[in-house]
C-alpha cells in the first residue's frame, strides 16, 4: 500500500511555455517522512499543489490513499501547511483553528478539546485569544503547522515548514515531525534547509527544471560507498607500512584518517592487523558527506556537458 | 458538509465585519431609523391623519393614513434599494479577490471541500450579511412606522426579500467578475455599469429612435433581456411595498436566470483554474 503515487504527472502553464513538472514517477509508502529537495523554481511547491487538487495536471495520474487525486474526499485524512499561508488577519489563532477544523469535517466538541493541545503543542498557547495581526512571522509558520495537524491527519504535506522559524523552534518542529512519524503519519516535506532535511528524512528525492534527477534513501546517498573513518590511540607511525601492506588509500581529516577499502572483508582484515600489532582503535565509522555536499554534486552532474 | 460550508460563511461574515464597512452599513441604517422614530410625529383620529410632522414641519391637510403610510413606505423601499444596493455591493466587492489569494484558496482547497462549496460558502456568506444589514434596516423602520401609526403592513417587508435578491443577483456577476480579474475594484465598476445601466436599456425606445440600423436595436434588445433590470425590480418592489398588483414578473424571472447562468459560469471557471 502506498500513501502516494504518481505515474508520469506532468504539469505546464502558460500554454505549455513554462515546464513545471516533467513525467514525474514517485511512491510514498506509509510512516515515511519523503523530502523533495531542489532549486527555486525546480517544481516542488507545483508538485504539492497537484497532490492536492490546487491545481490541475496537464498529464499523468496521481493517487493519494488509492484514490484518485480528484477525488477530494481523501483530504479529510491529510493536513496541508503552504508556503506563504494567509490566514484571516482579523480573527484570532484560536478561531482560526476553529473554523479550519470546522472546515475539515471536526465537531465543536473536538475541536475545542485539540485546539488548546495544538497550541501548547507549537508553543502558542498564551497567543490563542490574540488576533494574528500581531504575530510574528514564525508565530505565524507554528500557527499553519497548528493548522495542518487539526485533524490528526495520516500524510501531512509541509511547504517549507521552518520558514522563518528562529533555530530552537526549527528543533521543537522538528521534534514534532519525529513524534509524527513514531505515529505512523506519514510526512511528505519540501525544505531548503538540507541540514534539517538529512536530519529526519527518510528518503528524498531531488528535481530540477520539473524532473526527477535523483531518488532513494538519505543515509544511503550521505554514505561515501567503502570509505571509513579511523581514529586510533597510538602506534601512527606503523600505519603506513600496515596501509601499504593492505593497498589501501588514505588520507587525513582533521584528527581522523580517511581510508578506502575495496570491500568489507578488506576492511575486517586491516582491523585485524591493527589488533594484532596492538594499535588502540578509538573509532571506526562509516564516512558520510552532507546531504548538501550530495545536493550540490547531484545538480552539478545534472548540468549537460 | 453543511458545517463545512457554515464554518466559510461564518468566516466570511467576520471579514466584512473587519473591513468596517458593513459597521458604516449598520451605523448609517441604525442613524436613519432614530432619525425616522423622533423626526416623524403623527396624531391620528380614526384612522384619519389629524396632522404629521416631519423634522417639525407640520402639513394641515387630512390624509388618508394608510395612503400616507403606503408612501413614506414606498419612499423608503425605493430609497433602501438603490442606497442599500449601492452600499452592499460597495462593501462586498473585495470578498471574492481576497478568497483567490495564492495561500488563502491553497488552504481551502486542501480541506476536504469540493471547489463548488469554497465558492457557494463565499457567496452565501456575503448575502448573509447583506441580508442581515438591509433586514435590520427594514424591520426596524417598519417596527417604527407600524408602532407610530398603529398600522401593521407586512407588505413593507416584501423591500427586505427584494433588496437581497437583487443584491444577489447582482454578486453572482461580481463573483465572475473576481474570478477572472481577480479585482475588486474592476467587478464593482463593471457591476455599478449594469446597474446603472439598466434604466438607460428601459428607455430603449427612444434610443432606437436616435438610432440608424436594425442592429442596434437588435443588440440593445438583447442587452436588455439578457442583463439584470434593476430599475424595473425597484419598481417591482414599491409596488409590492405599496400592495399593488405586479403586471409583468419578466423582469424578475429574466434577472434570475441571469444571476444563476453567472454563478454557474463562476462555479466552472473556478472549478478548473489552476493556482
Amino acid at each position: 500500500m502506498t500513501v502516494i503515487e504518481t505515474h508520469h504527472l506532468t504539469k505546464y502553464y502558460a500554454n505549455g511555455r513554462i515546464q513545471a513538472l516533467e513525467d514525474f514517477n514517485l511512491e510514498v509508502t506509509p510512516g515515511m517522512i519523503f523530502s523533495l529537495l531542489g532549486p527555486n523554481g525546480a517544481g516542488k511547491t507545483t508538485l504539492i499543489k497537484l497532490l492536492l487538487g490546487i491545481c490541475f495536471p496537464t498529464r499523468g495520474k496521481a493517487k493519494i490513499f488509492g484514490q484518485d487525486i480528484k477525488n477530494y474526499s481523501c483530504h479529510s485524512k491529510l493536513g496541508y501547511l503552504a508556503e506563504n499561508h494567509r490566514f484571516p488577519e482579523f480573527l484570532s489563532a484560536e478561531r482560526i483553528l476553529y473554523y479550519y477544523g470546522k472546515m475539515a469535517g471536526l465537531n465543536r466538541s473536538y475541536l475545542l478539546e485539540r485546539i488548546p493541545e495544538l497550541l501548547e503543542l507549537v508553543r502558542l498557547k498564551e497567543w490563542g485569544k490574540v488576533k494574528i495581526r500581531k504575530f510574528s512571522k514564525g508565530m505565524l509558520q507554528r500557527l499553519g503547522l497548528a493548522q495542518a495537524l487539526i485533524n490528526d491527519p495520516e500524510l501531512l504535506f509541509l511547504d517549507e515548514p521552518t520558514d522563518g522559524i528562529d533555530p530552537v523552534g526549527r528543533r521543537e518542529v522538528r521534534d514534532i515531525l519525529l513524534a509524527l512519524q513514531e505515529r505512523g503519519k506519514t510526512i511528505f516535506l519540501n525544505s531548503h534547509l538540507l541540514s534539517e532535511v538529512e536530519r529526519v528524512s527518510d528518503e528524498i528525492a531531488i528535481l530540477k527544471n520539473g524532473k526527477l534527477i535523483e531518488k532513494g534513501n538519505v543515509q544511503q546517498f550521505i554514505s561515501v560507498k567503502h570509505t571509513y573513518q579511523l581514529r586510533i590511540q597510538n602506534g601512527k607511525a606503523e600505519l603506513p607500512d600496515i596501509l601499504n601492506q593492505f593497498q589501501i588509500s588514505a588520507q587525513e581529516k582533521d584528527d581522523m584518517l580517511l581510508i578506502s577499502v575495496s570491500d568489507e572483508q578488506q576492511l575486517n582484515q586491516f582491523i585485524d592487523e591493527l589488533r594484532k600489532r596492538q594499535l588502540m582503535i578509538q573509532a571506526i565509522i562509516p564516512h558520510k558527506v552532507t546531504l548538501e555536499d550530495f545536493f550540490i554534486k547531484v545538480l552539478e552532474d545534472s548540468q549537460p556537458s | 458538509m453543511n458545517s463545512k460550508i457554515l464554518a466559510l460563511i461564518q468566516i466570511t461574515f467576520r471579514e466584512s465585519l473587519a473591513k468596517k464597512t458593513f459597521i458604516a452599513f449598520f451605523g448609517i441604517s441604525t442613524l436613519i431609523c432614530l432619525l425616522f422614530m423622533f423626526a416623524l410625529n403623527l396624531d391620528i383620529v380614526d384612522g384619519m391623519q389629524s396632522s404629521v410632522a416631519l423634522f417639525g414641519q407640520e402639513s394641515k391637510e387630512l390624509i388618508d393614513i394608510e395612503m400616507l403610510i403606503f408612501k413614506i413606505e414606498s419612499a423608503v423601499a425605493v430609497l433602501l434599494f438603490s442606497g442599500g444596493l449601492f452600499m452592499s455591493l460597495f462593501a462586498t466587492s473585495g470578498l471574492i479577490p481576497s478568497l483567490m489569494q495564492t495561500g488563502t484558496v491553497d488552504l481551502l482547497i486542501s480541506k476536504p471541500l469540493g471547489r463548488f462549496h469554497i465558492l457557494l460558502g463565499r457567496y452565501l456568506g456575503a448575502v448573509a450579511i447583506v441580508g442581515f444589514n438591509v433586514f435590520y434596516l427594514v424591520i426596524f423602520s417598519w417596527l417604527i412606522l407600524s408602532l407610530k401609526t398603529g398600522f401593521w403592513h407586512a407588505g413593507f417587508l416584501m423591500a427586505g426579500i427584494m433588496i437581497v435578491l437583487t443584491f444577489a443577483i447582482l454578486y453572482a456577476l461580481m463573483t465572475l467578475l473576481g474570478i477572472l480579474t481577480r479585482s475588486g475594484a474592476f467587478s464593482l465598476m463593471i457591476t455599478y455599469l449594469i446597474l446603472f445601466f439598466s434604466p438607460l436599456l428601459l428607455q430603449r425606445d427612444q434610443i432606437y429612435a436616435l438610432l440608424s440600423g436594425k442592429i442596434w436595436g437588435i443588440l440593445l434588445d438583447s442587452f436588455y433581456y439578457f442583463l439584470p433590470k434593476t430599475a424595473e425590480l425597484g419598481n417591482i418592489t414599491r409596488l409590492l411595498v405599496q400592495g399593488q398588483p405586479v403586471f409583468s414578473w419578466m423582469p424578475l424571472w429574466t434577472s434570475v436566470v441571469f444571476g444563476i447562468l453567472m454563478l454557474t459560469t463562476s462555479t466552472y471557471i473556478f472549478s478548473r483554474k489552476n493556482f
